[in-house]
């Protein structure tokens, strides 16, 4: 960063910041916790490492997925992001329950006056609820043996959490 | 471990593998790609610290966890487990979003049904007021007329006398 402030990396990992510094542009000096959560949990070393493997366009948002895991991980020492993503999937089962409830009243409905508009039910994708197409379609592993954790969810990539 | 039961950490590493490794216990030397992938994204200093920090019997379900994340990030290295933090809060949205369609699906149709016992109700209702007759009409016929002298009604012969109609 030439004579300007040294990035928070530098400053934490007390060296000189380069011009080319790879952090830099990811861990400004302003917000020193930042790079201080990531270096605990992953180490600098690592971090150089798999930002040095990626094309340009994607290391800021790989720094921001680093970041959450680095906090979901000091939060919760032991399931880290995977509490998350139990605590995540308990919360899909439990509403695809109640959907399989509420769709399988319409059909009674539908039984039991065929004449009724139907057209609302007719856009109902029914084999969200039959299947778990969505957890196949994206290797999801089950990880419901894991204790479920709400410690660790809040806003991944910056999009809005539900349970903030 | 001897160096020649050396865990996969220690192999991975080269060096001794001590009787009281932190690592050995998790890090079989039957599977070295799992330590390889925790080394990768963790480190072996960082996880040996994490690990020393938390109690025996958590250990083992701690570094299953790394071992998720640490392989979540090898084969997605922008997003890595985060990416199904993302996909499954996607999912739920558009779960509660299908929810609440159908519960008002339910509602409307709860609500016609109603409506239509309430419709059936009256129509019960006013049918049974038609067949019901009215207290003035239960009373017997010799009440309609008090002031008749009845011998004078079987005198005349009601029949013949009352211009012509036969009773």
């Amino acid at each position: 960063m030439g004579g300007s402030s040294p990035c928070a990396s530098c400053k934490l990992l007390r060296r000189r910041c380069a011009k080319d510094c790879i952090f830099a542009p990811y861990f400004p000096s302003d917000d020193p916790h930042k790079f201080a959560i990531v270096h605990k949990v992953f180490g600098a070393s690592n971090v150089s490492k798999m930002l040095q493997e990626l094309p340009v366009h994607q290391r800021a948002d790989a720094v921001s997925s680093l970041v959450y895991e680095a906090n979901a991980r000091v939060r919760d020492p032991v399931y880290g992001c995977v509490g998350a993503i139990s605590f995540l999937q308990n919360q899909v089962s439990q509403l695809e329950m109640q959907l399989a409830v509420a769709q399988a009243e319409i059909l009674c409905f539908q039984m039991q006056e065929p004449n009724l508009p139907t057209h609302q039910i007719d856009q109902v994708d029914k084999s969200f609820l039959l299947s778990n197409n969505n957890f196949d379609d994206n290797n999801i592993p089950q990880y419901l043996s894991f204790a479920s954790s709400s410690n660790v969810i809040q806003d991944p990539l910056k999009k809005e959490s539900l349970w903030t | 471990m001897s160096n020649s039961t050396r865990c996969a950490a220690c192999k991975s590493l080269r060096r001794r593998c001590s009787k009281d490794c932190v690592l050995a216990p998790y890090f079989p030397p039957t599977n070295p790609q799992r330590f390889a992938c925790v080394h990768k994204i963790f480190g072996a200093s960082n996880t040996t610290k994490m690990l020393e920090q938390l109690p025996l019997h958590l250990r083992a379900v701690a570094v299953d966890c790394m071992s998720f994340e640490a392989s979540s990030r090898v084969e997605d290295p922008v997003y890595g487990s985060v990416r199904i933090i993302s996909q499954l809060q996607e999912q739920i949205i558009e779960a509660q979003s299908e929810l609440v369609k159908t519960k008002g699906e339910i509602a409307f149709h709860n609500a016609q049904q109603q409506q239509q016992m309430q419709q059936l109700q009256m129509i019960h209702a006013i049918a049974q007021e038609g067949e019901d007759q009215p207290s003035w009409l239960s009373s017997s016929q010799q009440d309609l007329f008090p002031n008749i002298n009845q011998q004078q009604l079987e005198d005349y012969n009601y029949s013949n006398t009352f211009c012509g109609f036969e009773f």
